[in-house]
């Protein structure tokens, strides 16, 4: 399994001389599975670049969204793939009580916000809402979890033969909860993330800017470290960046970051914080088993 | 590979938000476990929730009562948490519950359910000191 990130930021993009090294575009993973299909993690404005790197020939892709915030949606009507009628595009989210996942899509893709719509684009798309239970696609198995954020907010877990790969990019869970002492099972993605080979996991604010950010669902750095030493991660990466944080300020946060990961006992090569166009190989490992609490 | 389970997402929330709050809070899963009661409730009862742990429905009612305005202990089925979590609907009603100590405390149960997009997740039930309670020492902000 290959992991490549095309955004990286939160919020809305940053381009900019200040945002070369870490991107400016928001939130957009590509993952290659072992049998050379790809799915996309969120459809931030990092999924235009994806889409032109894909051939264009015909093809089944899948789309997993952590949820509909304009960050993590913003790039959908500009992915090339979208415009091939060869190509068939699954969409998964998750489910709400308001309104069908392709109903609050067609919100964003719909006049005046886009100049087309949901029903005019020319591939083959659908919608499905996030099952409870795993689910395959190919030959990777897919697990979803809501977890701690505004509004209907999931976090996925993809393992592809001994590989795990957990991304939760916009999470809060040490909100009104302290993660060194609450148990396993009550930690809010905590599942998704257990022993994953690698972690990216939100780390939008420093320790110092947290205060005055409670409760918009993002971690500070402290709290993914701890939400990474909890789950056993064997890598994480920070990610979501704040749209106000130069590459001067997040090169800082990084070694700081590996600081503290080092005085907590890790190995500070394993935290690092999330560059676009990084690409991650997960290793193919010896089963191991996994407790279940 | 099986997966490492997790409480439902507003369960979590649930615990987290009642951690905060000064008022007795109780929090029952979808099969009326008892998975969690705050600071405040563990000071009415006068056990603290870490030193209890999960307890099943037939072990709390026994070690806290609750008790009708007779003194009959209530059939666990007519309990408000029980009632919520089974019908999904809110459910009040006024109570005698015992502490550790012995002594008992007249409290106003209100619980609501806890419905999310997958169903009944379990219940939360608040504590309120009674106005009309014989004892009076019913249960107040800690």
């Amino acid at each position: 399994m290959k992991v490549k990130l095309w955004g990286t930021r939160g919020s809305i993009p940053a381009p900019g001389p200040e945002t070369i090294r870490y991107g400016g575009n928001t939130s957009c993973v590509g993952v290659t599975l072992s049998d050379g299909s790809v799915l996309a993690l969120d459809a931030g404005t990092g999924i235009r670049c994806l889409g032109l790197a894909l051939p264009d020939e015909p093809s089944r892709l899948h789309i997993l969204l952590t949820h509909l915030h304009l960050d993590h949606i913003q790039g959908l009507v500009f992915f090339a793939p979208a415009f091939r009628p060869q190509t068939e595009i699954v969409i998964w989210g998750p489910a709400s009580p308001e309104a069908s996942l392709r109903d609050r899509i067609a919100r964003y893709i719909s006049a005046p916000l886009s100049p087309v719509e949901v029903r005019e684009l020319p591939c083959d798309v659908s919608f499905r809402h996030c099952p409870e239970s795993e689910w395959e696609i190919g030959p990777a198995r897919i697990r979803s979890a809501s977890v701690s954020h505004r509004g209907p907010t999931l976090g996925y877990r993809i393992d592809d033969g001994d590989s795990s790969f957990a991304y939760i990019p916009d999470h809060e869970p040490a909100l009104g909860a302290d993660l060194d002492q609450l148990e396993d099972d009550w930690i809010s993605g905590f599942a998704l993330a257990k022993d994953a080979s690698l972690l990216l996991h939100d780390g939008q604010y420093s320790d110092a800017e947290y205060p005055n950010h409670v409760g918009w669902g993002h971690s500070a750095t402290s709290h993914a470290l701890s939400f990474a030493r909890r789950t056993g991660a064997e890598r994480t990466v920070l990610f979501h960046h704040d749209p106000l944080h130069s590459d001067e300020f997040l090169a800082g946060l990084g070694k700081e970051a590996k600081q503290r990961w080092s005085e907590m006992g890790g190995d500070p090569a394993a935290i690092e914080l999330a560059e676009e166009r990084s690409e991650y190989e997960l290793p193919v490992r010896a089963s191991r088993p996994v407790a279940t609490a | 590979m099986s997966f490492v389970t997790q409480r439902p997402l507003e369960l979590i929330l649930a615990r987290n938000l009642m951690s905060a709050l000064s008022t007795p809070a109780f929090l029952v899963d979808e099969g009326g476990l008892l998975v969690f009661y705050n600071e405040a409730a563990g000071l009415l009862l006068g056990k603290r929730f870490e030193e209890l742990g999960t307890v099943g429905p037939q072990e709390w009612g026994s070690l806290f009562g609750p008790f009708d305005e007779s003194g009959e202990p209530i059939p666990y089925d007519d309990l408000p948490i029980v009632k919520a979590v089974r019908a999904g609907r809110p459910a009040h009603a006024e109570m005698t519950v015992r502490s550790t100590d012995g002594s008992s405390h007249d409290v106003e149960v209100s619980a609501f359910p806890i419905l999310t997009a997958h169903g009944s997740q379990g219940a939360i039930a608040v504590f309120w000191p009674s106005l009309a309670g014989a004892n009076g020492n019913g249960a107040g902000p800690a």
